[in-house]
């Protein structure tokens, strides 16, 4: 019993320890984080806590909508900070449950290129910054495409010569909008009458595929099962480090981009905190600390000049601004999206 | 002793056992499929579900895309079934007549590959049958072939992986009917002068046929709805009923719609089941329900 008593007691001196340790630090309040999991570095976390003494609590999600059912189901302000990608930037916006941004308290604001800045879902940028993103981007094995291929053009990848050749993402929004793009219609179309020839189009795509593949495609043009891929950047740049064949090409009519934001909630309880860490992140230091771990597209101009000549130099990785400029976001498009839908049932049945 | 008196004797004891699990039922199976139900009769406004009573979901389910989607899984669904009774029986037959030392090895042959998860087995197979994976590479080295076999990302792929995730199912009811059943009905059968493939015909299969159809159903029903063998094994080119309930809830946000393809694929497999109620079978043999 006495043994008990000492150890209960020992139990109870060092949780008293922690928790004053815990009050040496200073107190600036707390910061609610809802983030992508997989998409901030710790180390990140612990230096915003260092600097500004604010405590971080991060939860994570991963799926756009998983994070705004949460948002919507929580006690208003249970987040602070969130990090919805383009259309459901838009689509926040549209209910409400952004807050508008003060500019003049983002002092490092200035550090993003200007390409990524006013996008389509938030034309004036008032709600979101940009934190990191990626693109389809086109890859090909120049062994198994013959040398005049011209991949500068989406009409390349419905070339018959692609039979059963090709690995594309298993994404409906894309692959319907790089099919309109190559008709010269729009990437989020919503002319029913276009759409019906964009799905005869896509139908001839067909043949040529392989695979939808979003999880890996990169294995597949590694493994030089398909000669062509349209596939994410990052996985483009993995795949190009382990397979030296492969090149990547930007079509002219434009890339399909996708990119997260970070935002303010509406109802945010620790807005100002919430400033001081967009802010943090956008320090081209700790933009370097997070591309260094996660390699996805950059926004941060000041961020890229830090890091080395490789990853500078890697198109796939870097994508050129004017590329960037004149890509496009998928936007929501109402009910057609059930147009979308049924087209993408008829070409993956 | 009254009679109320002894019925709440009787209902007491009863109720304390079978509430948790009512409870655990209503929660968790009742609660979401009536949720599911109320879904169906909804719309959507392209951000979120809108409360608004109609049955456009349901005559959206007569789409002629969807229904050949619907043809193209119950084919594939009817041959999983198919090869798995084909594969499995004779397996399940040869393991219950064999010595009891055996018998235990082949079960944990069977069992222990069905403790790794089924996504890292499916693409073991990636790695075995694509065009520069083992059996390739071999073939072409023994000079069997002059080109790598496009196996992979075919519905023949897709059909292996289901039977070869599945046929436990097929196997494990077949072997227990097999394994019951009463020597003595197979010594009177010799004796009155039957053969070998006449008890076969005449006694041993009538007499297993409910494990068969237990695993059967085991089998059909899940073989509609398992869309990542389709992803992984046929490249998401032959969709299935679940890889169109799975895009609904997901990429194309219409979770109406998807209520109402679930819905539709509950009612199916119920009246599979009545039939099977009516043509006389047993519901305690399926075991399952």
């Amino acid at each position: 019993m006495k043994k008990m008593k000492l150890l209960v007691l020992t139990i109870v001196y060092s949780m008293a320890t922690l928790v004053l340790a815990g009050c040496g630090k200073k107190d600036n309040g707390t910061l609610n984080l809802f983030m992508w999991t997989e998409y901030l570095p710790d180390s990140v976390i612990e230096g915003f806590e260092e600097e500004t003494g604010i405590k971080v609590e991060m939860q994570t999600y991963s799926n756009n909508e998983e994070m705004l059912a949460k948002v919507q189901g929580s006690n208003p302000g249970a987040y602070d900070i969130v990090c919805p990608s383009d259309y459901m930037v838009e689509n926040m916006i549209s209910q409400d449950l952004l807050l508008e941004l003060d500019k003049s308290k983002l002092t490092n604001y200035g550090n993003l290129y200007k390409a990524y800045l006013n996008p389509s879902y938030d034309p004036e940028s008032k709600y979101s910054v940009p934190y990191l993103g990626g693109a389809g981007l086109i890859v090909y094995n120049k062994n198994m495409v013959s040398a005049d291929a011209d991949f500068t053009d989406y009409e390349e990848l419905f070339n018959p010569a692609y039979e059963n050749s090709i690995v594309v993402l298993d994404d409906f929004r894309s692959i319907i909008g790089v099919t309109s793009l190559s008709m010269g219609f729009d990437f989020n179309e919503t002319d029913e009458s276009k759409l019906s020839q964009v799905k005869d189009k896509l139908l001839t795509l067909k043949p040529n595929i392989k695979s939808l593949d979003s999880d890996s495609p990169k294995t597949l043009m590694i493994t030089e099962e398909t000669a062509v891929g349209l596939i994410w950047s990052a996985e483009a740049a993995l795949a190009m480090q382990e397979n030296e064949n492969l090149d990547i090409a930007f079509p002219d009519q434009g890339l399909y981009l996708f990119l997260d934001n970070l935002c303010i909630t509406k109802d945010a309880k620790n807005a100002e905190n919430a400033y001081k860490f967009i802010d943090y992140i956008l320090k081209a230091e700790v933009n370097k600390e997070i591309s260094t771990e996660f390699p996805y597209l950059n926004p941060n101009e000041a961020g890229v000049a830090l890091m080395d000549d490789e990853y500078k130099n890697n198109k796939a990785i870097t994508i050129p601004a004017e590329e960037i400029a004149k890509g496009y976001f998928v936007m929501n498009i109402g009910k057609t999206v059930d147009t979308y839908s049924e087209m993408w049932a008829e070409f993956t049945k | 002793m009254s009679n109320t008196v002894k019925k709440r004797r009787n209902t007491i004891p009863l109720l304390t056992t079978v509430s948790p699990v009512a409870i655990w039922l209503i929660l968790l199976v009742a609660a979401p499929l009536l949720y599911v139900f109320f879904l169906s009769f909804m719309a959507t406004d392209g951000y979120k579900v809108v409360i608004q009573f109609n049955l456009d979901n349901y005559k959206n389910l007569l789409n002629p895309t969807y229904i050949e989607i619907y043809v193209n899984s119950f084919i594939i669904a009817f041959f999983t079934t198919l090869i798995c009774i084909l594969l499995g029986y004779p397996f399940a037959y040869i393991m219950a007549n064999s010595t009891k030392k055996s018998k235990t090895i082949m079960m944990i042959m069977l069992m222990v590959p069905f403790w790794t998860n089924s996504l890292i087995r499916l693409n073991g197979w990636k790695t075995i049958l694509g065009k520069t994976g083992v059996l390739n590479s071999i073939l072409l080295n023994m000079g069997v072939i002059s080109e790598p076999l496009e196996i992979l990302y075919t519905r023949g792929a897709v059909l292996l992986g289901m039977v070869y995730t599945l046929i436990p199912y097929m196997i494990l009811p077949t072997f227990a009917s097999i394994d019951k059943l009463d020597g003595t009905l197979l010594e009177a059968s010799s004796d009155l002068g039957a053969n070998k493939l006449h008890t076969f015909l005449h006694v041993t299969l009538p007499l297993t046929f409910p494990g068969i159809f237990s695993g059967s159903i085991m089998i059909f029903i899940p073989s509609l709805g398992f869309f990542f063998v389709s992803d992984i094994m046929g490249g998401g080119k032959s969709q299935l009923i679940g890889n169109l309930i799975e895009n609904q809830f997901k990429a194309a946000n219409n979770w109406p719609f998807g209520a109402a393809l679930s819905m539709m694929l509950i009612a199916l497999i119920l009246i599979m089941v009545t039939v099977y109620k009516k043509s006389g079978g047993d519901m305690e043999d399926l075991g399952v329900m």
